[in-house]
């Protein structure tokens, strides 16, 4: 029977080229990177109502496009970037909707080194939190890959569309800014 | 930052690299190595360590580069704080994204089928006399039964998903229909009393395969016959193409709808099956692959 089946079903089978690639069912591709992906939505958002509607819009535009991008293609990056992009456009839709907010944490988050020393460490936490926060779009989320999801530059480059070069660039600038902005503060 | 050189984890100092990307240009290049920038006379090696700081903290230096901050900061007051600050910075961070790290952790990531607006299923497997089988269900009813002989589980998801239906394995969920099944091909159960999910089967099939429905145990009719059915005689070719989209073939019987000559006309998991299908219900056969006339219910 099961000869006959292989027989039937043969046409294609038989003329010994290798079977085309095929990409997985959507779903599949969710079940393997979905949970990382939703991580990372929280640590770029910090609370879990953005992180949900981070994750949300990017199942949303993956999912719509997700015939027509190549079966051989790198999901993981590819989602990556969705909800990257997904991000980095939020916050430039917030900063133009509600300027003054951003200049407002701009001021809460450069306090000066003589009014700095007199915070403990609590508030120097929350400082830098909020100053991460602050830091363009793309530095935040090359940083939050690389330190918090250990991903190596070509992941993180792909992510960005741009070159590992400049992943990196991103990611020790950001670091860099804070190390500034926390000067004197962080020296032991 | 004055400098701009590139930090590897290439242990390997002076090693000739190539920019792959599509961004860059594609020449070679040759990319200083931390200890030939800072043994240039016209750099400041104290430069050379607080810019390779960053990569140094987040474990991008090789080994010999990562040694060669460790020691200079070692004898240098200024690049030590600088190296304290950075590493106090570091913890800093790692302290920032702990809740977070808990929390997300705990947190349920919202259903991918209700974020997409997509019905969910579940799906399981079985061995039956026709072979493997994959069974779909939704809270409705059957949505699907595979011959996966014929396709594989990614292409019968695929086909789900293109109905609006997102699908995950949970056996225990088919276990009903898998009941049902056996009971039929040990030729105990002559009707199915499953409910059905044709969810994004489109309206015309849908009619077909109301009429197929309808077709008892044993019996076979015609696709003229369920055209004229449906109330559109004539549309026999337009009725084979809906039939070979059944999403739920055996549970509704599109098997026992045959060409007009006897023989057995397309079928979803091959037409061997549907003569299988036909014998477990008694059809008579003329011959080894046409259906007794007399058995037209025409």
């Amino acid at each position: 029977m099961t000869e006959l089946v292989t027989h039937l079903n043969g046409p294609g089978d038989s003329n010994g080229s290798p079977p085309p690639v095929v990409a997985p069912p959507f779903s599949v591709m969710i079940d393997r990177v979905g949970g990382e992906i939703y991580r990372y939505a929280w640590h770029l958002t910090r609370n879990q109502a953005d992180a949900d509607d981070l994750y949300q819009e990017t199942l949303i535009k993956a999912f719509r496009a997700y015939d027509k991008l190549p079966a051989d293609a790198n999901h993981r990056a590819w989602m990556y970037r969705i909800a990257s992009n997904t991000f980095i456009s939020d916050k430039r839709k917030q900063k133009r909707d509600n300027p003054l907010t951003e200049m407002m944490e701009q001021t809460l988050t450069t306090g000066t080194p003589d009014h700095a020393r007199g915070l403990d460490a609590r508030d120097l936490l929350h400082e830098v939190e909020a100053f991460v926060e602050q830091l363009p779009p793309k530095q935040r989320v090359a940083l939050v890959m690389r330190k918090y999801h250990g991903h190596d530059y070509a992941l993180i480059a792909e992510t960005l569309d741009c070159s590992e070069v400049a992943a990196r660039a991103n990611v020790h600038e950001g670091l860099r800014k804070l190390r500034q902005a926390f000067a004197d503060r962080l020296e032991v | 930052m004055a400098m701009n050189f590139h930090t590897s984890d290439n242990p390997g100092f002076g090693t000739e690299r190539t920019m792959t990307s599509n961004h860059s240009s594609s020449a070679a290049y040759r990319e200083p190595s931390l200890l030939e920038l800072a043994s240039r006379p016209e750099v400041d090696p104290c430069d050379v360590a607080c810019d390779a700081m960053p990569g140094y903290v987040l474990g991008d230096l090789g080994k010999l580069e990562s040694a060669w901050v460790h020691e200079h900061a070692e004898h240098c007051g200024y690049c030590r704080a600088q190296l304290e600050a950075y590493q106090s910075l570091d913890s800093a961070l790692d302290t920032c994204a702990a809740p977070v790290t808990t929390a997300c952790s705990q947190a349920k990531p919202p259903s991918v089928a209700q974020a997409l607006g997509l019905k969910e299923a579940r799906f399981g497997f079985m061995e039956s006399i026709l072979g493997p089988l994959m069974i779909a269900t939704t809270d409705t009813g059957v949505c699907a039964i595979d011959y996966l002989e014929h396709g594989d589980r990614d292409s019968s998801l695929r086909r789900l998903e293109e109905r609006g239906i997102l699908a995950q394995e949970q056996q225990q969920f088919v276990q009903p229909v898998i009941d049902q099944l056996n009971e039929y091909f040990a030729r105990k159960r002559t009707k199915f009393f499953l409910p059905l999910d044709l969810h994004g089967v489109t309206p015309f099939t849908r009619s077909v395969l109301d009429v197929a429905n309808q077709i008892g145990f044993g019996q076979v009719v015609t696709y003229g016959c369920v055209a004229i059915g449906i109330g559109q005689a004539g549309a026999s070719r337009a009725v084979g193409n809906a039939l070979g989209r059944n999403p739920v073939p055996i549970v509704v019987p599109c098997h026992r709808v045959i060409k007009s000559d006897g023989s057995m006309g397309w079928y979803t998991g091959g037409s061997h099956l549907k003569h299988r299908l036909l014998e477990i219900e008694g059809v008579r056969f003329s011959s080894p692959s046409v259906v007794n006339q007399q058995a037209l219910e025409i």
